[in-house]
Parts: structure tokens; C-alpha cells; sequence
């Protein structure tokens, strides 16, 4: 069955950002037309609940659900804040979109903002997006020049704006509170929950908080219908789906399937990824960005869904499909990782701030062949201290990589400390020591 | 009151509806550590160690963020909850410099004594420690006009940020950098510019903030006793502990060693300004009055016996009022307290032809606060503007304006008045412009100057008798602040040499003037105050209790004052020492503010 994307059809076509094209060739505001002129806001939230979308930001919640708890009665102003700070290592799929689709998502907004009685939306978009910025900017006001969004949208009364906030570059800001601080001009860093964003989000409004690709989706089910949604992937998995995949393959990209195609087929299909370069083995696999457990060849014959990947004993969380060939040590992995998140974490609570730098000394110690035995443990012992005791997720986030680095390929970490050096030493490895926020 | 009922390790807590289940395990004397955690600041959830297990929940829960439900089933000793507590204080050490020996907070530190009871009994970090501004005491930076700033020590609690940006209403520390990088920082290293400084050095539940003045100035455990009263610098008369260092008799130094406030929900909440944290000095200062003094015939002032000064005021000042009652007049500053006035009130109608021979002064000033302060120091610099009022003094506008002196100048200036006497129990600086009276005097308008006060002045100088008073920590006494609230101070020190409390003074003053009062004592004047005023809320004040410095059997039992709140108003104690209550042992929990209603 050839799958038609729909996300992504025409991302390779010249011009296809703009609102001239949108409007020949894709959706071109049909769906906001649909929603605001036949449709009550709660029948385009009992659709999408009854398209069964879900988010696509990393936790994969429904997305109807979540906009049916935004508080209703309330005389405070209601936002959709997008979040489209895509910092998760290995995600590149929100980046396409926008550069190269930017009206879906703006249709998107506009019929979220409809749906939950918002009059506003904030696009938030990842601080090193300068240039996606000034498309984006660009095709909204494209789209207010065409009375698409503004005052009185297609005669209805329903009026809408849509504003483009850049962050400053900070992978926690893409937390959906941490997020809404940073939109409030704060540090971005996490609130304490509850109350969550339906409740109490931006300014201490009732706010819903959406990954670009979850929005994206919503004006297709308003235009193709629920049955068409669901009749794409497995149950309760449905709808089209974009992965990226990168790592040491021949053809690292953005694909659009739907979540029955499996991880596999992602990673050495000819039509995705297009396999192993230089002929060399697949050793492990990264499903979901560089916060989910790492899975082995042998299990990756799975459908890339939510529920298939979890099943797994990882997560989908934003598709991003990082696979490693045999040329890649693990332990130096989970270190290069590690430096990432020592660098993000943003430092409110104390077990992320506190041990995210004590697992990368003591990774970065291991690795360079001058740890023992017990630091291994140790690892797997800060490691518990971390997960599920922090503010917010990133504690989880943080220890995936050492967790599942130890539990599958243990005796490379043992190999370092008996040899006293790295045993799988890669050429292609760079010898540039990460930036480290503070260097302290 | 809307009340849950929940259970904490066993125990059935009937609370409040709204409170947090740290709230309730600290009023049921169950010890759960906390640092971001502050009564007075807004809950931040971000410290981690105040963690719990509630059933029915996955995780463990922060109880500082937990709101207290029906039948919730609570555990602080799981064993889940142990060892994740112990892991996260195992975190907090991993950079902590451990220089108690050298810190300020060392002996009264939420740090030192939450990680005994539930920290790890070791570190399993071997690398070397992040290290900010230099190590050791050279970390120490400047931070403000009034604190220096220990970035190695902070374990980013952000209850100073918070502070700054919920109560005193200027957002001027924040965090630079992030994660394990995170520093607290001024904007271009400023530092704390702020009348409500000294509070972060209280919130801080480690020696990163510490005062100017207080810094290696003594050690908890030499600071065996404390005192609360009030503060009189202003009108609002926040609540106050008083810090006295032990020393033997003969060791230089004062003993006064630390001003900081103690938790009244009714007039300071938790905080106090820096005009009064600071401003102590004076009273075990050098220009302190020790012995009355009299003009001698060859013009200078000289130390005399108190019979010697009475003596002189029966003969010089008396018979002038006898005379003719208005040639004397009084000032008195607002500085004087219930008990005084009430006898100047006695001395004014019984010789001087009643209370408008008394003119009552006092000084103001504009305080620079942000327009969002929650804490607001009145402009009235005198704590006693309505208790003046309320014994029928004239104070025109009272606390809401300047006082008015002008007739007294008038008739001062016109040479009207034979004698004056002037009551002014405060640093001089405080009370406002005696200029007036020392240009009469050298223009020799005005014959007769008697000054009853407690600081070598210009006023001073020029007077024909002193009469040596004592400071509001020198003596029991009834202040009655802005809101109406009769307030008692307390004892503290002694007054210096052969200084004596100002009511006895007065006694003795009036005797002179032929007004026999009978009173033995500061309570003989409460006693006949509550008698002159029955309906008013002084009706009640022969019963106020005074406090006494707490003679603390264990230092820590009186120390810390950040965690103060706790011993005096939910009657726990910090680990090391539990089961002690200060103020329950020593009986006087209630009656350092009396609960009444605000006159008028
Ligand atoms: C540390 C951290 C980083 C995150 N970064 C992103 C991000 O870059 N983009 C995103 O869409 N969601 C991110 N999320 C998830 C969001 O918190 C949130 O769940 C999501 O935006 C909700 O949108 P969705 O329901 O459409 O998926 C992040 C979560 C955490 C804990
Ligand atoms: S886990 Fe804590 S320190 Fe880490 S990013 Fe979240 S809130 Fe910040
Ligand atoms: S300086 Fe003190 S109060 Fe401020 S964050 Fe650090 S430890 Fe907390
Ligand atoms: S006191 Fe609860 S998290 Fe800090």
C-alpha cells in the first residue's frame, strides 16, 4: 500500500511555502473556512478527539483531551502556545514543516485557537531558527493580508492573531511550562504542576500547548474527514506521521508513513533511510530523540507507534530514529549525550542540576580509561536519584542514555575500565571537548 | 474553618483546608526538611527534599506542593522516601564547600542540621568541587552596601530571588547561567540595593548571604540568649528577637549582637526593615549618657548625683511652675513610651496646668521603596505617635503628618518660657529639629533647659540639667504603633551606669514638682493606666507579659533565625534538639503582642 504524504507532498517543490501555493495546491485555509463557518469549537474538539490525534511533541497525549481541559469558564483571554522549539537531539521533523509548510501549521493555529476559544496564538520557536523565523513572519503576514487571520475571519466574528516569539536557545524551553516562562519574557524553566496549562498557562491563562506537527495535523482532519485519519496506522496510532532519521545511514532525512511502518524498514529500507553506509552493521538504535532508551537490532522490528516502541521498552517520543553502526562505543555515546544535557539542564532543581555533571564526570572518566568498576554502578546509583525525583521530565530525559547504555553493552564500559582506554576508538569521532555551560 | 482530615505516618491530622502537607507535618511536629520552602514566600517546588509518599500517587510528591486532601494517606519515613530524601542532600553537598568552621551560618544552618538527621552519612563525590569567586572565605564577594555573597555555599534554593521579587517588589537578584553553572547574580554585579536587605541573610538557609554586620561577629553557640520585642524606629513596631552574645563583665565589645525579626502575622509578618536591623548600635555606643549631669557655676556640664539633679529641680524649675504654671513647658519626643506619657500627662495636670503644656514631637522620612513593595516602612519615625494621641495629647495629624511644635516655638522664641524640660528617650538624629531650641538658648530666650535623654547631643550640651534615660531595650514599656495596636517591648539590657528607666525619672521629676504619683514600679503605671481607660484596648494592659532573654540550656534552642517562626508559632524544633520549644518552655508564647483591636 503506497502511502500519499500529505505533511510533506510537496516540501521539494520550489515556492511551496507560499500562500499562493498553499491556496492552488494544499488545504489553502479550506479547513479554517470549514471550522469557523459551519462548526461549533466544540465540534472541531469532538472531532479531533474522535480522530484520536496525538501529540506529537514527545508524550503523545491526546490532543482533544487536552484542549477539551482548558478551562472554559473563565473571563481571562485563552492562548495556543506551539511549541516549536524543537531542541530534542536527532529532531529536525517541526523545522521542515514550518520552513516549508508554514500555512498548515498557521491553519492549524487558527483552528486550535477556534476550538478552545482562544483569540491568540504564540508560535515559539527554537532560538537557532533564525532563518524559519523570517519565513514564518513572513507567510502570517501573508495570510492577515489575505483575511486569514485578523478580524472577523471569513465573516464569521471569530478574530485571530498569530505571533512569532524566538527563544534564546534552550533545549528546556521546549517544556510545555518551561515554555510558557520563556513566552512570559522569564528564565525558561519549568513551573511546579499543578496547575497545569489548561488551567493556568500563559500569564495564568487557561492555555493549550502544542507541538508544530500536532497542529499541523488538525486541519487535515477538519478537511479529509475522521475516517480518513483513522484509517491510517494501527489503532489508536493513527494518522500521518513524519520521522527523522539520522545517524550512520546512507540517506538520514524526514520521511512521512504512517505508524505502521516499522522501525526497520525506517533505518534500512531503500525507500527511507536507505540502510548502513559503507556497508557497515547497524549496532543499536536511538527510536525516539536522545531521551528515549536505546533498543537493539533485534528489536526494532516493531511498528514505529507510540504503543509498539513503549511496548519495546523505549518511546516514540519525537521520532527521531538515531541509528549507530559497530564503529560507535556506547559508553562514549552516553557520554557525548550526557554533555548535551549537563549543558541544557536548566538548573532549578537540584538532582538534574547536581547530577547531570556528576554522571558526565563520571562518564567522561570511564571513557577516558581512568574509572573502576564501582563508578559503573555509581552511574546506575545517580542515575535512580535522578529519575522520576526531578521538576520536570528532563531528569528522565538525562538518564535514558545511561541506563540503557549500561544494561545492554555493560561490558564495553568494563572493557574501558580493564584496558584503561576507549577499546572502539572511531575515526570519524570528534576531539572537540563539548561546550559546558558555566565552565566550571 | 473548612478542614481536611489526612493521615502522616500513622498519625490523623485534622488541618486547615488549603494547606500543604508540609504545613501540616510541621504543625503536627513531624520534621520534614525544606529549603525553597519558605512560610513567608510563595512555594517553588525546586529544592526536592521535602519529598513524601502519598498513596494512590506513582511518584514520590514534594509535600511543600501538596495540597492537603481528604483521607490522604501520607508516609515521611517509607523507605522510598528515605533514601530518595538522603540522595537528594547527597546532591546538595556534592558542591557545598563544607567550610562550616569558617561560615557564618555554621551552628544555625538548615544545611548542616537537616543533613545530619536525614543526609547521607557519606559522599560518594571524588572530583574536585565547582568553585565560583576564589576558595574558601575569598569566595566571599561584595554583594550591596549591606551583605556579602557566598556563591559556593548557595544551594539555589531561590528563596532571595523570590524574596526580592514577592515581598520587597524589586526583582534585583536572578540567576546567571543555568544548570550546574547556575549562580546567583545582581544586574553588573551591583549588588542588593534595598531597605529590606538584611531579610535575605534570613531566608538564606545557608552562610551564602550573610550581613555586613553580623559577619564574624559572633557564634550561635556564644549567643546564648535572645530576646524578642519590638523595634522602635518607626511606627509599625515590627516584632524583633534580640541576639546577646555571652562575655564576661570585663570583655570590651557589646553585647547586643544581632537585631532580626520574629514572625507577628498582625504587624511584620516575617520581615523587618534595615533602618531597624541595623540601627542597634547606638545603644551600647560611646556617646551613651551614664549619669545625670549639672551646669556648674563656671558654665560646664558636670557629672552629679541623681539626688544632686532632683535637688536642682525643686529649686530652680519647681517654683517657677508654682509661680506661674504656663512658664514651663514639655517636649516630648514620640519616642516616649505609654508609661511615660501617661506620667508627663500626671506631671502636666497636676503642675504645669494640664496636657497642653506638652507638645509632642517627632521627625519623618520619605523611605525609597519600589512602588510593589509588600512591606511598607512608614514614614513616621517614632513609635509612639498614637499612644500620645490616645492619652489625650495633641498630634494634629498624627501619624499621617509632620508633628507641629509651632506655638511651643512661638512662645520658646518670644521668651515666654522659663523653663523647659525635654524628653527624648532615642538617638537625637532620630526625633527631628532641636535647632530651635538651641538658637533660643544662645540668644538667652530661654533660661532653663532640662534635657531627660539618652545620647550625648548638641541639645544635650546646652542644657542646665541632664537627666540620664534608657533605651527602649533598657526597660519594660507599652508602645502603641499605626494600626492602634498596644504593643509591649521588653526588657532586653540595662541601662548603661547610673542611666535609669524613663518612667522612674518622670516619677521622680513629678515629686519635684509637688505631683506625688505612688507608683513603685513600671506595672503601678499600667496598673493605673488600665484603670484611667477602661474600654479602650489599655484596659487590659496591667496584664501584658513581658518577655526575658531565654537563657537557652542548648544554643541551639535559641538560635537560627530563619527557622525562628517555627519555635514560636507552630512549637517545633530543629532536629538535633527535638521535642524543645523555647517559648513553650519558658512560658510566654502569647503576650509579646497583645491582641487587641486598633483604636479609632
Ligand atoms: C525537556 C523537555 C523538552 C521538550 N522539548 C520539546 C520540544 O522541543 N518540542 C515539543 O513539541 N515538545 C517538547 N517537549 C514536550 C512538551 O513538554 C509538551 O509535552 C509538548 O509540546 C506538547 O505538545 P503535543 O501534545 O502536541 O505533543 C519537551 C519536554 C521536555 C520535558
Ligand atoms: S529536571 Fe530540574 S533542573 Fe532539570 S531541566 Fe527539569 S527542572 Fe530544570
Ligand atoms: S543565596 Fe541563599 S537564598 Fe539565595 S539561592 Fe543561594 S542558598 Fe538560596
Ligand atoms: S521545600 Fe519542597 S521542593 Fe523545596
Amino acid at each position: 500500500m503506497a502511502y500519499e504524504p500529505v505533511l510533506t507532498k510537496f516540501v521539494k517543490e520550489p515556492n511551496c511555502y507560499t500562500l499562493d501555493f498553499y491556496k492552488a495546491k494544499d488545504l489553502g485555509y479550506e479547513a479554517l473556512r470549514k471550522a469557523v463557518t459551519t462548526m461549533q469549537p466544540n465540534d472541531v474538539i469532538e472531532m479531533v478527539k474522535a480522530s484520536g490525534l496525538r501529540g506529537r511533541g514527545g508524550a503523545g497525549f491526546p490532543t482533544g483531551l487536552k484542549w477539551q481541559f482548558v478551562l472554559k469558564d473563565t473571563p481571562k483571554p485563552k492562548y495556543i502556545c506551539c511549541n516549536a522549539d524543537e531542541s530534542e537531539p536527532g529532531t529536525f521533523k517541526d523545522h521542515l514543516l514550518m520552513e516549508r509548510n508554514p500555512h498548515l501549521l498557521i491553519e492549524g493555529c487558527a483552528i486550535g485557537c477556534y476550538a478552545i476559544g482562544a483569540k491568540v496564538a504564540y508560535i515559539y520557536i527554537r532560538g537557532e531558527f533564525y532563518h524559519v523565523q523570517k519565513v514564518l513572519e513572513q507567510q502570517i503576514e501573508e495570510a492577515y493580508r489575505a483575511g486569514f487571520l485578523g478580524k472577523n475571519i471569513f465573516g464569521s466574528g471569530f478574530d485571530c492573531d498569530v505571533f512569532v516569539h524566538r527563544g534564546a536557545g534552550a533545549y528546556e524551553a521546549g517544556e510545555e511550562t518551561a515554555l510558557i516562562e520563556s513566552l512570559e519574557g522569564k528564565r525558561a524553566q519549568p513551573r511546579i504542576k499543578p496547575p497545569f496549562p489548561a488551567v493556568s498557562g500563559l500569564y495564568n491563562c487557561p492555555s493549550a500547548v502544542n507541538n508544530v506537527e500536532t497542529l499541523a495535523n488538525v486541519p487535515l482532519i477538519i478537511s479529509k474527514g475522521v475516517e480518513w485519519f483513522t484509517s491510517l496506522g494501527p489503532e489508536k496510532n493513527n494518522g500521518p506521521k513524519l520521522y527523522c532519521v539520522s545517524g550512520h545511514v546512507k540517506n538520514p532525512g524526514v520521511f512521512e508513513a504512517t505508524m505502521d511502518v516499522s522501525l526497520k524498514e525506517l533505518i534500512l529500507g531503500d525507500q527511507y533511510a536507505g540502510g548502513m553506509k559503507d556497508g557497515r552493521t547497524l549496532k543499536a538504535v536511538i527510536p525516539g530523540g536522545s531521551s528515549t532508551p536505546v533498543l537493539l537490532p533485534d528489536q526494532i522490528d516493531i511498528p514505529a507507534s507510540f504503543d509498539a516502541v513503549a511496548k519495546a521498552g523505549s518511546m516514540l517520543g519525537s521520532a527521531a530514529i538515531m541509528a549507530v553502526d559497530d564503529t560507535t562505543c556506547m559508553v562514549w555515546l552516553a557520554k557525548n549525550l550526557l554533555a548535551f544535557y549537563r549543558h541544557e539542564s536548566c538548573g532549578k532543581c537540584t538532582p538534574c542540576r547536581e547530577g547531570a555533571d556528576w554522571l558526565l564526570k563520571l562518564l567522561t572518566r570511564i571513557e577516558a580509561g581512568e574509572g573502576q568498576m564501582k563508578d559503573i554502578d555509581l552511574l546506575l546509583d545517580v542515575s535512580k536519584n535522578i529519575g522520576g525525583k526531578t521538576l520536570c521530565p528532563f531528569g528522565d530525559a538525562e538518564i535514558a542514555p545511561v541506563l540503557s547504555t549500561i544494561k545492554h553493552f555493560r561490558h564495553e564500559y568494563e572493557a574501558h575500565v580493564r584496558e584503561g582506554c576507549c577499546t572502539i576508538p572511531a575515526p570519524w569521532r570528534g576531539t572537540r571537548a563539548p561546550a559546558l555551560a558555566g565552565h566550571h | 474553618m473548612e478542614t481536611v482530615t489526612l493521615t502522616i505516618d500513622g498519625q490523623s491530622l485534622t488541618v486547615e483546608k488549603g494547606k500543604t502537607v508540609l504545613q501540616a507535618a510541621i504543625e503536627a511536629g513531624i520534621t520534614l526538611p525544606y529549603y525553597c520552602y519558605h512560610p513567608g514566600i510563595g512555594v517553588d517546588g525546586s529544592c526536592r527534599v521535602c519529598v513524601v509518599k502519598v498513596e494512590k500517587m506513582p511518584k514520590l510528591q514534594t509535600s511543600c506542593s501538596t495540597t492537603c486532601t481528604e483521607g490522604m494517606v501520607v508516609s515521611t519515613r517509607d523507605k522510598d522516601v528515605v533514601e530518595a530524601r538522603a540522595a537528594v542532600f547527597e546532591f546538595l553537598l556534592l558542591n557545598h564547600p563544607l567550610d562550616c568552621p569558617v561560615c557564618d551560618k555554621g551552628g544555625e544552618c538548615p544545611l548542616q542540621d537537616f543533613s545530619y538527621s536525614f543526609g547521607p552519612a557519606e559522599s560518594r563525590m571524588d572530583f574536585p568541587r565547582r568553585v565560583f569567586d576564589g576558595e574558601g572565605v575569598k569566595a566571599d564577594v561584595d554583594f550591596g552596601p549591606t551583605l556579602m555573597l557566598n556563591r559556593n555555599r548557595c544551594i539555589l534554593c531561590t528563596r532571595c530571588i523570590r524574596f526580592m521579587r514577592e515581598v520587597e517588589g524589586d526583582a534585583q537578584i536572578s540567576v546567571a547561567d543555568r544548570g550546574n553553572g547556575s549562580e546567583i547574580a545582581t544586574f553588573e554585579d551591583e549588588g542588593v540595593h534595598s531597605l529590606m536587605s538584611g531579610n535575605l541573610m534570613d531566608v538564606c538557609p545557608v552562610g551564602a548571604i550573610t550581613t555586613r554586620d553580623y559577619r564574624f561577629k559572633s557564634r550561635p553557640w556564644d549567643n546564648p540568649s535572645v530576646a524578642d520585642t519590638i523595634c522602635t524606629f518607626c511606627s509599625k513596631g515590627c516584632s524583633t528577637s534580640e541576639w546577646i552574645k555571652a562575655k564576661p563583665e570585663w570583655a570590651r565589645g557589646s553585647s547586643l549582637v544581632r537585631v532580626t525579626p520574629s514572625y507577628n502575622p498582625d504587624v511584620n509578618g516575617y520581615w523587618m526593615c534595615d533602618i531597624g536591623r541595623f540601627g542597634y548600635h547606638w545603644v551600647e555606643g560611646d556617646r551613651r549618657l551614664r549619669q545625670p549631669m549639672l551646669r556648674t557655676t563656671a558654665g560646664t556640664l558636670e557629672p552629679a548625683g541623681w539626688s544632686d539633679v532632683l535637688h536642682a529641680l525643686r529649686a530652680k524649675v519647681a517654683p517657677l511652675a508654682a509661680a506661674e504654671a504656663s512658664s514651663v513647658k514639655v517636649l516630648a519626643s514620640a519616642h516616649a513610651s505609654v508609661e511615660e506619657f501617661f506620667v508627663l500627662k500626671k506631671l502636666a495636670e497636676g503642675a504645669l496646668g494640664g496636657v497642653n503644656a506638652v507638645s509632642v514631637l517627632w521627625s519623618r522620612s520619605e523611605k525609597k521603596q519600589p512602588k510593589a513593595t509588600t512591606f511598607v516602612v512608614p514614614v513616621t519615625d517614632a513609635p509612639n505617635v498614637n499612644g500620645a494621641r490616645d492619652l489625650g495629647f495633641a498630634v494634629g495629624a498624627g501619624n499621617g503628618g509632620a508633628a507641629d511644635v509651632s506655638a511651643l516655638r512661638a512662645a520658646v522664641e518670644a521668651g515666654k518660657v522659663k523653663a523647659l524640660l525635654v524628653v527624648d528617650p532615642a538617638p537625637a538624629e532620630l526625633t527631628g529639629d532641636f535647632q530651635w531650641v538651641i538658637d533660643a538658648r544662645a540668644k538667652g530666650m530661654l533660661p532653663l533647659l532640662v534635657v531627660q535623654a539618652v545620647e550625648m547631643c548638641p541639645l544635650v550640651a546646652q542644657a542646665d540639667i541632664v537627666l540620664a534615660g534608657a533605651a527602649w531595650l533598657e526597660k519594660d514599656a507599652l508602645f502603641t504603633n499605626d494600626q492602634g495596636r498596644v504593643q509591649a517591648a521588653s526588657q532586653v539590657l540595662s541601662a548603661p551606669g547610673d542611666a535609669r528607666p524613663d518612667w522612674q525619672i518622670l516619677i521622680d521629676v513629678a515629686a519635684a514638682f509637688g505631683v506625688s504619683l505612688g507608683y513603685l514600679s513600671d506595672a503601678d503605671i499600667r496598673k493605673a493606666i488600665a484603670a484611667a481607660m477602661p474600654g479602650t484596648p489599655y484596659a487590659s494592659v496591667a496584664d501584658v507579659a513581658f518577655s526575658r532573654p531565654v537563657a537557652a540550656k542548648h544554643w541551639l534552642q535559641a538560635s537560627n533565625p530563619s527557622e525562628r517562626w517555627k519555635w514560636d508559632f507552630m512549637f517545633q524544633d530543629l532536629p538535633p534538639v527535638k521535642g524543645h520549644s523555647v517559648q513553650t518552655e519558658q512560658g510566654f508564647v502569647e503576650g509579646r503582642v497583645i491582641p487587641l483591636k486598633p483604636v479609632g
